[in-house]
């Protein structure tokens, strides 16, 4: 929690910056309109995840088993699906589930790998050597397939789907915190700290840690795109509980047999997908612009 | 449920400072009015079998899309359906049953039993050969039958297909003698089951344990090649003219050969009959048999799946469901009729016992003898003191009243489906269902005994499979009757059933067993399975043998 907390603190301290970066060049004016509807969107979908209630006309298990399979219409605007079930409502629910999967595997990744990424960076030496080799082992299987092979060894749940995405970010955090901490190491207030007599932790801490963060920061708000996908495959392969109200993924892998017949099952959880993840590739594109250290310099 | 809501606060909290940073416009939706109007969705259920053409058409290659892959096309160790519907062109049986229950002459043209039921004697036909130029005789019988029974040949679902059978006296070279154990009025019946289809003794003994890719019989078509995965072929066998009465063309059939795809995607599936790159697919599901219904240029064939229908079996062990009342309260509580309207789209019918309207001794008065009632289910709970607590759920002694849902995984045949209605169904009289999905319900079920509800069905031709799932079961034995129903009177009715000569007596007997289930709340039954098929219109003659599975002596295709 330490990193996030000193993260939104690196945050609030480049805000005061921006003003230098507004000026700057022209075609961000244009990107800023992209940037507000990509938060907007996350805004939105962050809403429906908090309070579905007051977005859904109805309940999302509330079965209309005398119209079922409706197309689009003003009553149901994304139409029912086979049990009769309003689809807008389900994928306003269905929204909790896929963004918890997204956040919590983001920040489970992030911290466990920007813990290995920051040790192995700080201390060097053997640690450094041991740490980087288990993460260069982790890093030579294939993402998904780690992800797979989690999902089905621990079984279907929530969590475990949270710990197998998770599990499948570490290296990349691992790595990006490593590189990031060595090079901050190597900068002249750090050896000015040094010289006046800080404690090897204090300066990890105070100096170290607070101006490694922005990259990871990035990183992970790019992040909870992929993992957001990465959860709604391992649910679309059927690696998901069966809860009452299903996510994204387990929605579109429901849907797909109907494809043919009812098109507005599958399509609109699938558009939901695609649209988050476009808002927060968005977002995190942007975070990057504006965290970029060299920017930050000039 | 807590671990949940705990997680979402954490959510809301990050949510709300993304909210705060990103300082962007509100997007609130309006609520909208709830307004519950709607189209009924209309279907028609359609049991279309087809006539057969007067004039069929020699020579042309049937391509036929399978679901899945067969495991085997040894009849004796095959343990899958999709194989039995392979195999079943390649291999004949002693005989027949037809649509009315009825035992026909096949490799056997005529049969006598002794007095005493222990015995069986069999006239063979005498003009019958093997694809591989073996004559079929009574040794080839002999042959096929104690394969079943040594243990090296590692059958399966033919073993309990062929109980009380002890042994085989060859009489003559074309007379046979069966003897039984015991007698049992379902042993006659079963010979004309596909798994105990006659083999050749010659090509088992040349192939050995590879006899399964490399089948041999006496049937209409003669196995060609077998690519893994893609596709199996079999030909015309050219000598063939021992066709039972089950089929019109007793001769050699009009196809050259017939090519079963293997498609396991539903959605490749459906598609490659309308791209025409096959003729015929099985297993359509409902929605897409709605949509082909209505074009001309197919035509959907269905038939009933004989045995146990579709059923939710109660675990009487586990408490509350151990109370008749609870049990009846679920059978109220569950609408089965709206659930099979609403995801079987009428392609399914409903099914009101434990056995199908199929076989023999099915009980015609059970038919809509019970009709949802929630305020019926409610009042039974009530007086077994569960009484609705804050939520909904019902309460005694600080206990919610739960039932745990088990069903297997993948979603086969849009079980999981029936799993999510039924939570909702529930939830309405005060039961709150918890859904488990699981690949491994044999340990879970069979073995664990861990469940309260669990769905499950069977294909069979003979009321005696009620025995298994009903019968007195000997204690910590691994059984079908995972209900745990043990009542005497039930044990000697169908005990009685399997050697029941008379058949008004023995059809009696199985109805008792019927009114049993229903009136104890045993079982919900849910619906009877449909094979579905559906062919191009150039398709003819495809009909289905008792157990559903497609004969193809009389098929030919029309330009």
């Amino acid at each position: 929690m330490r990193e996030t907390v000193a993260a939104r603190s690196a945050l609030r301290k480049r805000k005061w910056e921006l003003p230098a970066l507004r000026s700057s060049e022209k075609r961000f004016l244009f990107s800023k309109a992209w940037i507000v509807i990509a938060i907007a969107i996350i805004a939105f979908m962050a809403l429906c995840a908090i309070a579905p209630q007051w977005i859904a006309p109805y309940s999302p298990v509330e079965m209309f088993t005398d119209s079922i399979m409706q197309p689009p219409s003003v009553v149901h605007p994304f139409g029912t699906d086979y049990f009769g079930r309003d689809v807008f409502s389900v994928v306003v629910y269905g929204s909790r589930e896929s963004l918890l999967i997204g956040l919590m595997s983001v920040v489970a990744g992030g911290i466990v790998g920007g813990t290995i990424g920051a040790l192995s960076g700080y201390v060097g030496g053997l640690l450094d050597m041991v740490l980087m080799r288990a993460i260069e082992i982790l890093m030579t299987i294939p993402g998904i397939l780690l992800a797979l092979t989690i999902a089905a060894a621990m079984g279907p749940s929530m969590t475990n789907i949270v710990i197998a995405v998770a599990a499948a970010t570490i290296p990349g955090y691992a790595r990006v915190m490593r590189g990031q901490t060595m090079s901050i190491n190597g900068r002249s207030y750090i050896t000015a700290a040094r010289s006046i007599g800080v404690s090897r932790w204090g300066i990890f801490w105070r100096h170290v840690l607070p101006n490694s963060l922005s990259p990871l920061l990035v990183m992970a708000t790019l992040g909870i795109g992929s993992s957001i996908l990465a959860g709604s495959s391992l649910s679309f392969l059927g690696l998901g509980v069966l809860k009452e109200i299903p996510d994204w993924g387990a929605l579109l892998s429901q849907g797909r047999g109907y494809l043919t017949v009812a098109w507005w099952i599958c399509t609109f959880p699938g558009l939901a997908i695609t649209l988050l993840v476009l808002a927060v590739n968005i977002t995190g594109d942007w975070l990057r612009d504006y965290l970029d250290p060299k920017q930050k310099e000039g | 449920m807590r671990q949940l809501s705990k997680s979402t606060k954490t959510v809301g909290l990050l949510m709300a400072v993304l909210l705060v940073l990103s300082a962007c416009a509100d997007n609130g939706g309006n609520k909208k009015e709830k307004t519950a109007a709607g189209n009924e969705a209309s279907a028609s259920p359609s049991a279309s079998t087809q006539a057969p053409s007067a004039t069929a058409v020699q020579g042309g290659d049937l391509t036929f899309a399978l679901a899945s892959s067969p495991d085997s096309l040894d009849p004796q160790r095959s343990n899958l359906a999709v194989a039995s519907r392979v195999y079943s062109s390649i291999f004949d049986n002693l005989v027949a049953r037809d649509t009315d229950n009825k035992i026909k002459p096949w490799l056997a043209t005529e049969w006598t039993v002794s007095d005493d039921g222990l015995s069986y004697t069999f006239k063979l036909r005498q003009d019958v050969k093997f694809q591989d130029g073996t004559p079929f005789n009574a040794e080839a019988v002999k042959y096929t039958y104690d394969r079943i029974l040594d243990p090296t040949t590692k059958a399966t679902n033919s073993v309990p297909l062929i109980a009380p059978y002890q042994s085989s006296e060859i009489i003559d070279e074309y007379t046979i003698k069966l003897n039984l154990e015991t007698a049992s009025q379902a042993f006659l019946g079963n010979l004309s089951e596909s798994p105990l289809a006659i083999v050749s003794p010659t090509a088992v003994k040349k192939y050995g344990e590879q006899f399964g890719k490399n089948p041999v019989g006496t049937g209409p078509f003669k196995f060609v090649n077998w690519e893994e995965n893609a596709e199996i072929k079999v030909e015309r066998n050219s000598d063939y003219r021992w066709g039972p009465d089950t089929v019109d063309n007793k001769e050699a059939p009009y196809l050259d050969s017939i090519v079963f795809k293997i498609i396991p995607e539903e959605a490749t599936r459906i598609g490659s009959i309308q791209s025409k790159q096959v003729l015929a697919v099985e297993s359509v599901p409902p929605q897409n048999i709605v949509s082909l219904q209505s074009d001309p240029a197919y035509q959907v064939l269905q038939v009933n799946t004989n045995g146990h229908p579709y059923s939710l079996l109660i675990n009487q062990k586990k408490a509350p469901w151990n109370e008749l009342k609870a049990r009846q309260a679920l059978q109220y509580g569950i609408d089965v009729g709206t659930i099979v309207k609403t995801l079987y789209l009428g392609t399914y019918e409903q099914a009101w016992s434990a056995i199908t309207p199929g076989i023999f001794g099915y009980d015609t008065s059970l038919e809509n003898s019970i009709l949802p009632d929630q305020e019926k289910a409610g009042k039974l709970l009530d007086e077994l003191g569960w009484v609705p607590g804050k939520d909904g759920i019902r309460e005694k002694d600080g206990k919610k009243l739960t039932l745990h849902y088990v069903d297997s995984s993948p979603n086969r045949d849009k079980r999981n489906d029936i799993a999510v209605i039924i939570q909702q169904q529930l939830k309405k009289i005060g039961i709150q269902v918890n859904v488990e999905l699981t690949q491994d319900v044999l340990t879970k079920v069979f073995k664990n005994d861990d469940f309260d509800i669990f769905g499950n069905s069977q294909v069979n031709s003979d009321p005696n499979l009620l025995y298994p799932f009903f019968h007195t079961a000997p204690e910590g034995a691994l059984t079908n009757n995972i209900v745990h129903v043990s009542d005497p009177q039930v044990d000697q009715w169908l005990e009685q059933g399997v050697v029941e000569r008379d058949e008004a007596k023995r059809a009696e007997l199985y109805k008792n067993v019927q009114q049993y289930v229903k009136n104890n709340a045993v079982i919900i039954p849910v619906y009877v399975s449909r094979y579905s098929v559906v062919a191009a219109k150039s398709v003819q003659g495809l009909k289905f043998d008792h157990s559903g599975y497609p004969l193809f002596n009389d098929v030919s295709i029309h330009k």
